[in-house]
């Protein structure tokens, strides 16, 4: 059957978008408008899958894919174009849409320098990152996972702050490096799959059928789950983030904190756990200790911090750590947690991150000693930032309690103590939570910094409510889109059925 | 022998009758004007190039001498495109500088003959002819400049050129002792007696002595430390049709000869190979990191590229060298584009702008120009979605596929560190922080300055560096089809 390539569009409309902007980069409100435009229009394409995939109970089948699109690509290497659309990757994309339209929003005023080339590499950068969310052919999902980092790397370089270049090409290497070992290891892979059924193929699902002897697992799943790691960042691959979150404009920052950092928890389910059930097995342990002891230890460097911006990097570390736990424990509720935190991560950090922007381009400094007593020059941003903080550090009835719950009633069945020590984590996050805004919206106004800040204005009023509405909406009632990730965390659950077994495998 | 037997050489005498006849117009008119040469040399290359495409003979060789099957037209037409491609950046340059005339283009030419020669030969003696024409040639076209830098540059690459044809003469010497043969085949082929397990000894250094020649040539280390001298000294057109021409060719020449040897050779020639090839890798990146000149660092980058070619010589008895041919052809076009800009951007009758330090704000100030030289590093790095690396990933596939796996992990790691080497590069261009107080590089050959011949040079390696690496397949079916007799 053929039916009109929708993934594909959503997934190509930002690089069309790109080729506008550079037709009218002499213009630069031109191109403002053009890539709200094209985002607001691949937002609706995605809306527009929620109403494809509407059935009775719900979005989307349990297990089942909603939407598959496969051409021919390069035969001689048995690679094809293969998108493919479940819930998870559905809930990620209305993600990567609506901070996408953000992303151009809150760069208004505050890009002036080569507007044109801002809004390319954001639109290219789209592309990367859709592309990441839908593909299922390795090579296809390695192409888009090295595209997103290029545009990053000049969106940090160009427009970031003072350490701009240390950290972007910090990032760069980090990010690259990681993917390039990633590179060796799917390429065995390939051989290796090849080798055992004579069909030479990149397709995931063709590839989760190979049978490994030996260590050989282990290897590829650590090379695999490197690169991943270093992008979610996971303790001890993480020192790339503070900075690149730091010098990265606010715009970078929504990007990297709210989707970037997402592909890689997304790979390691989609990906690595699949691909390799028995080394993801026998790791489990080790992603689990990593992931608390990031929790524990970002929290505790974030409570130190003196550099609002840095503090709310190193917070997004423990998140992500607790976001890794989930998934290593791979049980349905845990897995469903996780991804739901996927979400609410994405979207109180880039508010969070869109609300020092702003404050950036008013107090011109983002240090905690600067500020001060916030909450009577500009009540409305302060309330914001009081909500947005709330929901970060899990306030019942707002959207990160819930995906924190669920994370922790779901390893609880499974490794008690483990959850009990996430939970213990978690007060870090209310410590560096309220001591933020402590030195921030309350006290006396600091001398030093101008005492008339300007309130919010309406454009960015306009950026900040729906992420307000999504954040209570997820919060007060989750279930709607809990189930859509469930139906596909089942689907990732049967693949990958013999992780929930409690005992790692003997290696030998 | 009948006129139409000539027919499958047709590609070699169309060249020799170019070349001399543009000597002659060189010579008859005093003050001929170097556009007529510059035209007619892109005439010649063209029709050339479509007698390569479209005119094949009944016979594998030439009177057993030279090879006229797919193999060596299709890097006939490979080594034309590059000549016509560094000639199109030269245009300007030509202008610019004190290039000499007629002899310029001719000798491009004569390069170009020299290249088919040695991707062509199945005969030693033609090989050896196909080498010293090469070296002949660019002696001179490094000179072209006539000034200190180039005369340096040349003198090196002559006595480095010289060390090496001594090299492959001996080597050929001791292969014909060895097996009686001058024919590439029968002479590499025999070199185990039948009936015999182990071969003799003399063809094993003819091999090695033969290695060495090409090594100097495709720059492999540690037979490489000429190249960032000779190229910082040569104008920089001539650099990119020697750093990607003259590379090709004797890399070529290297594959028919490495596909061709008896499995015993090979059992002996691989593990020389995997150390050369992880040597070269490690020292062009190594050396490349702390370079402050684009010149030298793209020479070192290439001798690192070089290394990845050379990797996947290894896994060419499997494969018949299908990566190796695509890598080069990828090279070719990323490294061409990445001299090419220097070339285009040099104002000065001395020398090309050459300090990278000039190049802050290059990205802003020349944005075409900028965006050319991104995409051209970025391929170098083996970045997708480039040529580069489509380039590295079908090596790379093909050495895993060959049980190198270390050699691969190793190809890896030298891939992590180059990656610093290029970003330095990027940063320069667009993220310094004077880019934006002004360029180093005067404003005036922005964008359309360049010469509208330099122009049409970026579009089509613009397009083809973007075009290998998104869709490979069809030229990856073309040399598929290639073979080597």
């Amino acid at each position: 059957m053929i039916s009109f390539p929708l993934l594909t569009t959503i997934v190509f409309l930002p690089l069309v978008g790109a080729a506008g902007v550079l037709a009218l980069r002499n213009r630069d409100i031109g191109c403002r408008y053009l890539t709200i435009f094209v985002m607001a229009a691949d937002l609706l394409l995605v809306m527009s899958l929620f109403a494809l995939n509407t059935h009775q109970g719900g979005i989307g089948l349990p297990g089942r894919w909603m939407r598959i699109e496969d051409f021919a690509w390069i035969t001689a290497f048995g690679a094809r174009f293969t998108l493919a659309l479940d819930g998870i990757s559905l809930m990620l994309i209305l993600l990567t849409a609506v901070l996408g339209i953000l992303a151009v929003l809150i760069s208004w005023k505050s890009v002036t320098r080569h507007v044109a080339a801002f809004h390319f590499f954001l639109l290219v950068m789209q592309t990367g990152v859709l592309g990441v969310f839908l593909s299922t052919d390795l090579l296809l999902f390695y192409l888009f996972w090295e595209a997103q980092t290029i545009p990053m790397l000049f969106l940090i370089g160009v427009w970031g702050h003072d350490r701009r270049i240390y950290a972007a090409v910090k990032f760069a290497i980090f990010t690259i490096g990681g993917s390039l070992l990633m590179l060796t290891a799917l390429l065995s892979l390939y051989i290796l799959h090849g080798r055992q059924s004579g069909h030479y193929t990149f397709a995931l699902f063709d590839l989760m059928q190979t049978t490994f002897h030996g260590p050989v697992e282990l290897l590829l799943f650590a090379a695999f789950t490197l690169a991943f790691a270093i992008k979610v960042p996971l303790l001890s691959l993480h020192s790339w983030l503070p900075d690149a979150h730091t010098e990265a404009p606010t715009a970078g920052s929504v990007i990297l904190a709210g989707i970037l950092l997402k592909t890689g928890a997304y790979a390691l389910l989609r990906f690595a756990f699949p691909l390799f059930p028995d080394a993801a097995r026998f790791f489990t342990p080790w992603l689990i200790c990593l992931g608390l002891a990031g929790i524990f230890y970002a929290g505790w460097i974030a409570f130190a911090q003196k550099d609002i911006k840095r503090l709310i990097a190193y917070s997004s570390i423990a998140h992500m750590g607790l976001i890794i736990v989930g998934v290593a424990v791979w049980n349905l509720m845990s897995l469903s947690g996780s991804l739901l935190q996927m979400l609410n991560h994405g979207l109180t950090t880039s508010a969070l991150f869109i609300l020092i922007g702003m404050l950036d381009e008013r107090l011109h400094s983002r240090q905690l000693s600067d500020m001060g007593g916030l909450w009577k020059t500009a009540p409305v941003w302060s309330a914001f930032f009081l909500f947005f903080t709330l929901a970060s550090l899990g306030l019942p009835g707002l959207n990160n309690f819930v995906g924190e719950i669920l994370i922790l009633v779901g390893v609880f069945s499974v490794r008690p103590w483990t959850a009990v020590i996430g939970f213990c984590g978690l007060l870090w996050t209310v410590a560096y939570s309220l001591h933020m805004l402590h030195e921030s919206l309350w006290g006396e106004p600091r001398a030093q910094r101008p005492q008339d800040i300007p309130d919010l204005t309406l454009r960015e009023l306009a950026v900040l409510t729906p992420l307000c509405a999504a954040v209570i909406w997820l919060g007060l009632h989750p279930g709607p889109v809990l189930d859509i990730l469930q139906n596909a965390a089942s689907g990732l659950m049967t693949h990958g059925a013999s992780l929930a077994a409690l005992t790692p495998p003997a290696f030998p | 022998m009948t006129l139409l037997s000539w027919k499958p050489i047709l590609f070699q005498l169309m060249l020799t009758g170019g070349a001399v006849f543009i000597f002659g117009v060189g010579a008859a008119a005093k003050r001929s004007s170097k556009n007529l040469l510059f035209i007619l040399t892109i005439i010649t290359l063209i029709s050339a190039a479509l007698m390569a495409l479209f005119i094949h003979g009944e016979s594998p060789t030439f009177s057993g001498m030279l090879d006229t099957g797919s193999y060596a037209r299709c890097f006939d037409v490979l080594f034309a495109v590059t000549a016509l491609l560094s000639l199109l950046f030269s245009h300007r340059h030509a202008g610019l500088q004190s290039v000499a005339g007629d002899e310029f283009y001719g000798l491009v030419i004569c390069a170009v003959l020299g290249m088919s020669l040695i991707a062509g030969a199945v005969h030693w003696l033609i090989f050896f002819l196909g080498f010293e024409l090469l070296s002949l040639a660019f002696y001179v076209l490094i000179a072209a400049c006539q000034n200190d830098s180039g005369y340096e540059a040349a003198l090196k690459y002559m006595v480095m050129g010289m060390v090496s044809s001594g090299f492959l003469l001996f080597g050929i010497a001791m292969l014909y002792s060895a097996t009686g043969s001058l024919q590439l085949a029968a002479s590499l082929g025999a070199s185990v007696p039948s009936g015999q397990s182990a071969g003799s000894p003399a063809a094993l250094l003819a091999l090695a002595l033969i290695l060495t020649a090409a090594g100097f040539k495709v720059s492999l280390a540690p037979f490489h430390l000429w190249t960032p001298d000779v190229y910082q000294g040569a104008p920089a057109p001539v650099t990119a049709f020697l750093t990607t021409g003259s590379k090709a060719a004797v890399f070529a020449g290297l594959l028919r000869i490495l596909l061709l040897t008896s499995g015993w050779l090979w059992a002996h020639c691989t593990p020389v190979l995997w150390m050369l090839a992880a040597v070269t890798m490690f020292a062009g990146n190594i050396a490349a990191l702390t370079q402050t000149r684009m010149k030298r660092l793209l020479a070192y980058s290439a001798v690192a590229q070089m290394g990845y070619a050379a990797m996947g010589l290894m896994a060419a008895k499997s494969d018949g060298g299908l990566s190796v041919i695509f890598y080069l052809s990828a090279y070719a076009l990323m490294d061409l584009g990445a001299f090419g800009v220097i070339a285009t951007c040099s104002a000065s009758a001395d020398a090309d702008t050459d300090a990278l330090d000039q190049f802050q704000g290059f990205g802003y100030s020349h944005p075409w120009q900028g965006a050319m030289l991104t995409i051209c590093l970025l391929s170098l790095a083996g970045l997708p979605p480039t040529a580069g690396f489509m380039g590295k990933f079908f090596i790379f596939r093909d050495v895993l596929k060959a049980h190198y796996t270390g050699l691969a992990i190793l190809g890896i790691i030298a891939a992590i560190l180059s990656l610093y080497i290029y970003l330095k590069v990027i940063v320069t261009l667009y993220m310094r922080p004077g880019a934006e107080s002004g360029p180093a590089i005067p404003v005036e050959i922005r964008d359309g300055g360049f010469g509208t011949a330099a122009r049409w040079a970026f579009a089509v390696i613009a397009f083809g560096v973007l075009w290998l690496g998104l869709f490979p397949s069809f030229w990856l079916t073309v040399i598929a089809r290639m073979t080597v007799s």
